[in-house]
């Protein structure tokens, strides 16, 4: 076992702690409190991948945005925390059908054969990545802030309220 | 070097818990929370296949950029809606808003 | 003008038809000068025709002239739309053409101020397009087409007055009948065609002797061939629609009923003859016992009918079954004469019928008597016919009778010529017993016999000319006779199967004949003239022989049991099939399951979004299972 599988496995326990914890949290502070964990995490599985923008990334808009969003809407909708008040009546089926699909995916994936190098990472130079942004897949940028600005406006509108203008 | 066996595994793990989530809370803003899970996952996917199998093309990195972005402003407006709904009828629980029934 | 242009011939009525249809009601008189006009028109074409024949008809290999276009074709498949005259024609057509130009003119005074007189000549136009087409015909396609026209007619025509009940339900009841034999026809020549793979007569024929068929599939087709000359022409067991198709105007009667329609069965096998000859014997021998079991069975129920258009129509039957027993001692000449003359004399007895009726408005015996003397002219022209039928020299009937009773003497067993001496005796019997009856003795009903006149002119010259041909028609069987008119011999000389027969005498046959007839004559009038006590003395004595004939041998009932029993019975279980299965369970049924099941499903639609997103993962593992399992 390398050095980097270990850390590998340690930074996925925490994701992994992160992630059980938003959804079976009775607490809902805490689940977005695990949150906030289990996206950090996720940022540094990205680094692990030696996708280092997108690590940067991760953090400043999920952890910085995101999770600031969800408190608020928590706050703002006053979500009470009584156990039987979050989880509902769907329970026990969930939890057999994430379970199956867990099942099936991790077969899928274990047992695929897949192609190419399978134990190298290629570094990806910044460089290269930022040309590919702008140039080659400049039409998909552009779309992506018009989807901003649309869901900016839209969440403007939706969240004033009838009386506004 | 770590096989990409298990970055996905560890992408369906977290794939399944936010499907558990998103099927097994009752507040909408809870189940938000699970569909970020899921998009997490997603992007892991994303860039393990792009950087392991296919060097040389940016795809899944552009991709999981791409992610991020729209689950960013997937979740402004979802929370936008949430809290108009919760103006109406005083709740964010999701199996009280059932106007749509038959 | 010559044989190629014999389409002329149905096509002027067809033609005639049409304008009539469209826009009859417009014309002056209703159009009946049209009508009667396309038909004169056709009989005088037949006449550049017939010389053109006449020329052609010594040279060797003669088999007809005509013309045909292409109808359908493509690859090797070809339906003609051909007309063919040979001497079996030009004999058909001599008859056809005349015969229909005396009844539409008849029918001018006869049909005089009915509310339909238009559609009239309408129907009859249409009728004379599709029997000329019939006789024409050079393929069985096309005759078939013209046979189902002529039955269509024929429908139209007796169901003329369908305000009568009865007029309706015998045009049905012909209808019905004849398609059963057409079915039996179509069949027949479906059979011809599959292995021929043509339509073409002469065609077939060629195949026939080239042994194209086998002797059992032949036999057989013949026979469903045979099936439809069994309704058209009313043999046993499908005679039943012939008298109650005397429902329908006089004149219609006497052209469709008599002269032309019903024989076209007739022409029909004797066209076809050369395949009878070919098939098994049995097929002939068919054709002989329907046709001898339908003269008997004819001339007994004439004897008791009582309407006078009733037992005329009997004699036809009768003469029908003559004409089909000739056809199966292998004589085509014997049936042509027979139909040649018949066309005439019968034609003449029913029209003489109509100016009876058209005079006293009776048609019963029982309240006719004693009209000959105030009906001096119908009642000879009347006797004419009488005398004819009967078959006394030196009438027509009398010649045509004794060819058909020589070959039926030279090619069946004694057993069959017997029967045929006894029709004779019958017939004659039933025809003075009809003729005392009607025109003499003492008046049943008064008021009726006041009436009673010879008709308008223009009803009188018909039978006139009718008569005149059924004096002299007899003759064209000497050699003399037909060679001084242009033709190259006697009648068996011109018309004839396989090789021509020149004319000669029999002296028995002639004598036992005109013995029985006279019998006949004698013992009707001792029966019927006067007070007519013998026959009733003989009614009361033999009443059970007298209901069984009054009753039609009960064959009516017999069939109206049979569709009580079996087609409507049937019927009603096909109903319970349809109603049921077919409408409630299937389409009822599947409109049910689709509501229903959408009833079921709307309760997936809680309102509730985990419900939905629990329906989205499930159908994603699905998807997910689905997907491995393919691939591995």
């Amino acid at each position: 076992m390398s050095y980097e599988e270990i850390i590998f496995y340690i930074v996925a326990a925490v994701a992994v702690i992160g992630a059980l914890g938003v959804v079976l949290a009775h607490n809902v502070v805490h689940s977005a409190l695990f949150l906030i964990l289990a996206l950090l995490a996720v940022a540094g599985v990205f680094i692990l991948l030696s996708a280092e923008f997108l690590a940067v990334v991760q953090v400043l808009i999920y952890g910085g945005a995101v999770a600031i969003l969800v408190l608020f809407a928590m706050m703002l909708t006053r979500v009470r925390d009584m156990p039987q008040a979050l989880d509902g009546p769907q329970r026990p089926i969930a939890a057999l059908a994430a379970g199956a699909f867990l099942g099936i995916s991790i077969l899928a994936v274990v047992t695929t054969d897949w192609p190419g190098e399978t134990e190298k990472i290629t570094v990806i130079p910044f460089r290269e990545l930022g040309d590919a942004l702008f140039r080659t897949w400049a039409i998909p940028f552009e779309i992506a802030s018009l989807v901003l600005v649309v869901a900016l406006v839209g969440a403007i509108i939706l969240a004033r309220g009838e009386e506004g203008e | 070097m770590i096989p990409i066996k298990h970055f996905l595994v560890l992408s369906t793990i977290f794939f399944s818990l936010g499907m558990y989530g998103v099927l097994a809370r009752r507040s909408a803003v809870l189940i938000l929370m699970s569909v970020e899970l899921m998009l997490q996952a997603v992007s892991i996917n994303f860039i393990a296949f792009a950087v392991y199998l296919s060097p040389g093309e940016f795809r899944g990195l552009i991709f999981a950029v791409f992610v991020i972005t729209v689950a960013a402003a997937e979740v402004g407006l979802a929370l936008a809606i949430v809290l108009r709904i919760f103006r109406n009828k005083a709740t964010a629980n999701v199996d009280e808003v059932d106007i749509m029934k038959w | 003008m010559g044989m190629s242009e014999v389409w002329l011939i149905p096509a002027i009525p067809a033609a005639a038809f049409a304008v009539l249809l469209l826009v009859g009601k417009y014309l002056p008189r209703r159009g009946d000068w049209l009508a009667i006009g396309a038909i004169a028109a056709s009989f005088i074409i037949f006449f550049p025709v017939l010389v053109d024949l006449l020329d052609k008809v010594d040279k060797p290999g003669f088999v007809g002239g005509g013309r045909s276009w292409d109808w359908v074709s493509f690859d090797n498949f070809r339906i003609g739309l051909g007309f063919h005259v040979d001497q079996l024609a030009i004999v058909m057509l001599a008859v056809v053409s005349f015969v229909t130009l005396m009844v539409q003119v008849y029918s001018v005074g006869y049909m005089r101020g009915d509310p339909r007189y238009g559609w009239y000549f309408t129907a009859m136009s249409l009728f004379a397009a599709s029997m000329l087409t019939l006789v024409l015909a050079d393929n069985l396609l096309l005759l078939y087409a013209a046979w189902e026209g002529v039955g269509f007619c024929s429908y139209l025509l007796i169901g003329f007055w369908h305000e009568k009940r009865p007029a309706a339900e015998a045009a049905k009841k012909a209808f019905i009948t004849t398609r059963i034999g057409d079915v039996g026809f179509l069949i027949g020549i479906i059979l011809l065609w599959r292995e021929a793979g043509t339509f073409d007569i002469s065609e077939i024929f060629h195949f026939a002797e080239g042994g194209g068929y086998s002797a059992q599939y032949l036999t057989l087709a013949v026979l469903f061939l045979f099936a439809g000359a069994v309704g058209k022409s009313a043999q046993f067991p499908l005679h039943v629609w012939l008298p109650d198709a005397m429902e329908g105007p006089t004149p219609v009667s006497a052209l469709i009923h008599a002269a032309t329609m019903v024989v076209a069965g007739v022409y029909m096998v004797a066209r076809m003859l050369p395949l009878f000859e070919l098939a098994d014997p049995v097929a002939l021998n068919v054709v002989t016992a329907l046709g001898l079991t339908t003269v008997l069975m004819s001339a007994t129920m004439g004897l008791t009918a009582t309407d006078i258009k009733r037992v005329i129509a009997y004699s036809t039957i009768n003469s029908l079954g003559l004409m089909m027993v000739a056809l199966g001692s292998g004589s085509v000449t014997a049936a042509m004469l027979y139909l040649f003359v018949h066309g005439f004399f019968k034609a003449l007895l029913f029209l003489g019928s109509g100016s009876v009726i058209h005079a006293t408005e009776r048609q019963d015996v029982a309240d006719l008597g004693g009209l000959a003397v105030k009906m001096p002219l119908t009642a000879t022209v009347f006797a004419i016919g009488t005398l004819s039928m009967a078959g006394i020299v030196p009438l027509s009937g009398f010649w045509a009778k004794d060819e058909i009773l020589n070959v039926s003497g030279d090619h069946q067993n004694w057993g069959v010529y017997a029967l045929m001496m006894l029709s004779v005796f019958i017939t004659a019997l039933y025809m003075t017993r009809l003729y005392i009856l009607t025109f003499t003795g003492r008046p049943r009903d008064r008021h009726a016999w006041e009436h009673a006149h010879d008709a308008e002119p223009v009803m009188t010259v018909p039978l006139l000319l009718l008569a005149a041909l059924t004096l002299v028609t007899g003759f064209v069987v000497f050699d003399g006779v037909g060679e001084a008119l242009g033709f190259p011999g006697g009648f068996g000389e011109f018309v004839f199967f396989e090789e021509s027969e020149a004319f000669h005498f029999p002296w028995d046959v002639a004598i036992i004949s005109t013995v029985a007839a006279l019998a006949g004559i004698v013992v009707g009038v001792y029966a019927w003239s006067g007070e007519a006590r013998p026959a009733r003395q003989a009614e009361e004595a033999l009443r059970p022989v007298y209901l069984t004939l009054a009753n039609k041998y009960y064959m009516d009932d017999l069939y109206q049991w049979v569709i009580n029993r079996v087609v409507l019975a049937a019927g009603a279980v096909i109903s319970w099939f349809d109603r049921n299965v077919v409408n409630d369970t299937g389409v009822d049924g599947s409109a049910e399951l689709g509501y229903f099941s959408g009833f079921g499903m709307k309760f997936l639609e809680t309102g509730k979004l985990p419900n939905y997103a629990l329906g989205i993962s499930l159908g994603v593992i699905v998807i997910a299972i689905v997907f491995l399992a393919v691939r591995v």
